[in-house]
């Protein structure tokens, strides 16, 4: 009599693992067999003319594909990924250099009494570099004090000048976003910036030097 | 006296147990009876689907066989040139070549190797003019889905005084600890899901045991599912594509995407 039992349980055991696997696993894999579905090519016979059609489809190809090259830059452009901090300097089809960079920390500061707010993120999207210029002096933003704790000085205060933060060179994109220099050095490859592009000194040398006021800046 | 006993106990066990052999039958029947029920249905929604992508193809005109390679050349050309027109980045998928990227204004800006991929059966059995009517132009995400934050936005309240600036230290940005798969619904009813990995033993492990983010997903689906055979109506079938890249690569692409971004797929 227990071995009935027994065999009750085993049965209502074994039903509940097939009904689990059936709805997980088989029927799935059912739904996904092409052996039960129809099929749905039909063997079309080479209309007249497939040739001609053939040299037509090959010449558009060539034209397509010669429009799509034109959109990569014959001068000198760089990719920055935001997600792994990382730049890539091409000319053309040619990769010149490719290293760690800083991108913007994806924050948005409120300021305690909640009257202001900023928003620091990297701009995706392509860019232009818009101005270049060596030895730059920071003109400090509102944000940089407040960030600190500080008292906002006036417009043109001495406070707000700062010679070295920036590196020895910064490349404007427009709206205050800049691929520049960084002092601080420990937080390369990390997401830590108000949305400017920091380098090491040796890449933003080359970078510098290799585009040109124009070139694009491609940002993901 | 004994041996009386021991009948009883017997009998006693064989009306007991008889509602249990009862029970057992009848519940096989309806597991059996429900799982037939469940497979013809689930059958049946692929092939109306299939259907459905049949009907909508036919105003196309008929494509040769033997320009169909060219054909797709084709439109995988023309849908990578519409993309570039735009200014959004957008992603390319060639399952042939097994590479995917990330274009914007017509620029690779990023390329990744996909390490395993998986089409469903529907797109196995697609001719010529299926294949144009569902790739022959670029096609838009609807829907996103993701097991990590699309865009992680931290708000931060300025501190005080200098004290309180001093506490704060930049943290990096944990990446190994998270499991990176993200799923888009495109406007011509199929889905694509994207699974960061870093290896292909643990591209099986984590899709066979179905962790976290995969595993809600297939449950949510299976209920649905349920939902409709219960009430003896074909569930929904939607084919998809699901693409095993790098974690960080996968990572990147999600948070580069825009929510209603244009994707090109050559099979």
């Amino acid at each position: 009599m227990i071995r009935s039992l027994l065999i009750y349980i085993a049965v209502l055991f074994v039903g509940i693992l097939f009904f689990i696997s059936m709805i997980l696993f088989v029927i799935p894999a059912l739904q996904e067999s092409t052996l039960v579905l129809p099929s749905l090519s039909k063997a079309q016979a080479d209309a007249e003319g497939a040739e001609t059609q053939k040299v037509k489809l090959e010449k558009e190809i060539t034209t397509l594909q010669t429009k799509l090259d034109k959109y990569t830059p014959s001068n000198a452009y760089i990719i920055i990924n935001t997600t792994d901090n990382h730049f890539y300097l091409y000319k053309g089809k040619n990769l010149i250099r490719e290293g760690i960079c800083s991108t913007g920390k994806n924050e948005r500061l409120v300021q305690s009494d909640g009257e202001k707010e900023f928003v620091f993120h990297t701009p995706l999207g392509v860019h232009r570099v818009l101005r270049k210029q060596p030895n730059p002096v920071w003109a400090k933003p509102d944000w940089a004090f407040i960030e600190d704790g500080l008292p906002i000085p006036p417009r043109g205060h001495p406070s707000r000048f700062e010679s070295g933060t920036l590196g020895a060179y910064k490349l404007e994109l427009g709206d205050g976003y800049m691929i520049h220099g960084t002092i601080y050095k420990r937080f390369m490859g990390l997401n830590v910036t108000h949305g400017c592009v920091r380098m090491g000194d040796e890449d933003l040398e080359i970078v510098y030097k290799t585009m040109e006021v124009g070139s694009k800046v491609y940002i993901y | 006296m004994k041996e009386n006993s021991t009948e009883d106990f017997d009998s006693l066990f064989v009306k007991k147990y008889k509602g249990l052999k009862i029970f057992v039958i009848i519940f096989s029947a309806i597991l059996i009876t429900f799982i037939s029920v469940y497979t013809f249905l689930s059958v049946g929604a692929v092939r109306d689907r299939m259907k459905l992508a049949q009907t909508q193809a036919e105003a196309t005109e008929p494509v040769s066989s033997s320009l169909i390679d060219l054909m797709k050349e084709k439109a995988w050309i023309e849908s990578r040139v519409k993309m570039a027109s735009g200014d959004s980045i957008g992603l390319s998928i060639d399952l042939g070549e097994q590479i995917l990227q990330l274009e914007l204004k017509g620029v690779v800006v990023m390329s990744t190797k996909i390490r395993e991929y998986s089409a469903s059966g529907f797109f196995k059995r697609m001719d010529g003019n299926v294949y144009f009517s569902m790739f022959g132009t670029p096609l838009t995400i609807q829907k996103f889905e993701s097991s990590i934050e699309k865009n992680p936005f931290k708000v931060v309240i300025a501190p005080k005084n200098e004290a309180e600036a001093e506490a704060a230290s930049a943290k990096k940005d944990s990446i190994r600890d998270e499991n990176v798969f993200w799923t888009v619904k495109f406007d011509r009813e199929f889905e694509l899901n994207i699974q960061g990995i870093d290896s292909i033993s643990e591209s099986q492990s984590k899709y066979r045991l179905g962790k976290g983010f995969e595993f809600k997903r297939d449950l949510k689906n299976i209920y649905n599912s349920f939902k409709h055979i219960v009430q003896f109506r074909k569930p929904t079938y939607t084919p998809e594509i699901l693409i095993a890249i790098p974690e960080n690569e996968a990572k990147a692409i999600l948070r580069a995407l825009p929510r209603n971004a244009s994707v090109t797929i050559r099979i």
